[in-house]
């Protein structure tokens, strides 16, 4: 997993994150629209066809006073609780 | 020429059922009984025995 | 705790389970589901040195039949790269099967013994030297550990009413695990899939139940149904854990 800031504001936050697939982005982006603070996420991954670009753009909008990289790192913390929680309700079925 | 290890489609592993399968069909048992009877549920896998030709014994004099 | 996740079996045996979770977003569910096919590794035989090799088929052919036979796979002792050596020595007549490969690491052996690799008739013979590489779906189908993994929303069926007096009694298929207004569980095929059976006269109505998915986890013998789950779920919460730390820099 390989971190590339594109833009970046108080508000708003364009980052590539290579390496990763669908499997990772839409957990991700569905843990960022969970998160207080996030108005929009989003992620890309563009087809070769469209000019090269074949690893996901994260894109997200957040509202005032919440940093967007802050937001990532609450996502992503949110979904290692999900993983956590899962396994533990998993292995207590098994 | 010999059975597919796996079916093309779900990647199950079918081959070890093959000769079971011709054994029970030479004894005259119906086909789709003995798919159900070895767990050879989906249609994908199914297909696999049932347009299958061992073909090692037709090719072999050619060697 | 962030969400309530409820697991509960419908079907199970070591290499076929059939479970339901509750309380997974669609997001989660598919990541999940995406992570059991490309991303748990498994051993698969991936370069193969032969000695000799007078059978009908060539080298080629052989090679990928012999990547196509399943490997046991402890995920604990090996890591993502790590290769084990096998060999095949058969002569003919008579059939090389997946259960004559020897192995140089007991932990890693063919899954299944009765997977014909080639048939040998008279002074036909093969020989040859195997290595096996622990690698991930995503490199190559052979890898794969879960076949025909997928998951369906669990249904809920109510009965609304009695059918009309002179209704055609229609079959209504449905296929995945039903739920009753007594809160029971039922797989369609207890019923050969068709609601007309169980519920014969009456008007059903039929719903999605919001964030409730039945898994139905298949594997190819490489490990269990629960490792192959728990893997998968453990490794988006590694790649959630390695994001969080490189955004915290």
């Amino acid at each position: 997993m390989e971190l590339r800031v594109i833009e970046k504001t108080d508000a708003e936050l364009r980052m590539e994150i290579a390496g990763e697939d669908h499997t990772f982005m839409n957990v991700l982006k569905g843990a960022l629209l969970e998160t207080p603070g996030v108005t929009a996420a989003t992620y890309d991954m563009n087809p070769e066809q469209s000019g090269g670009q074949t690893e996901p753009i994260l894109s997200i909008k957040t509202e005032e006073g919440t940093d967007p990289l802050d937001a990532v790192g609450d996502a992503s913390r949110r979904v290692q609780d999900l993983a956590d929680d899962f396994v533990t309700a998993f292995d207590a079925a098994a | 020429m010999m059975i597919p290890v796996r079916c093309f489609t779900c990647g199950k592993v079918i081959g070890e059922h093959w000769e079971e399968y011709q054994a029970r069909l030479d004894d005259g048992e119906d086909p789709a009984e003995v798919l159900d009877d070895l767990g050879v549920t989906r249609h994908c896998c199914r297909r696999m025995f049932v347009s299958h030709k061992d073909l090692v014994d037709v090719v072999s004099p050619y060697q | 705790m962030v969400a309530d996740f409820e697991v509960e079996f419908i079907e199970r045996d070591d290499r076929n389970a059939r479970f339901l979770v509750r309380g997974a977003s669609p997001a989660f569910a598919n990541g999940i589901r995406r992570a059991m096919i490309a991303d748990v590794p498994t051993f698969s035989i991936d370069t193969v040195r032969f000695v000799e090799n007078s059978s009908v088929m060539f080298d080629e052919m052989i090679g990928l039949r012999l990547g196509l036979v399943p490997l046991t796979t402890p995920l604990d002792d090996f890591e993502v790269g790590e290769t084990v050596t096998l060999a095949l020595d058969v002569e003919g007549p008579g059939t090389a099967y997946s259960g004559d490969i020897e192995t140089s690491d007991d932990l890693v052996e063919p899954a299944d013994d009765n997977i014909p690799i080639i048939e040998l008739k008279e002074q036909q013979r093969i020989e040859l030297e195997a290595d096996a590489v622990l690698d991930t779906g995503r490199e190559h189908a052979k890898h794969q550990g879960g076949v025909a993994v997928g998951y369906r929303h669990l249904q809920r069926v109510e009965v609304v009413g009695d059918a009309g007096e002179f209704d055609e009694g229609e079959p209504n298929i449905l296929r995945g695990v039903i739920e009753t207004e007594d809160g029971e569980l039922v797989a369609t095929d207890e019923f050969d899939h068709d609601l007309a059976e169980r519920y014969p006269g009456k008007e059903l109505a039929v719903h999605d139940v919001p964030g409730a998915f039945v898994f139905h986890v298949e594997t190819d013998g490489s490990f269990s149904v629960e490792e192959l789950v728990t893997r998968a779920a453990e490794s988006i919460g590694a790649r959630a854990a390695e994001l969080e730390t490189k955004v915290a820099v």
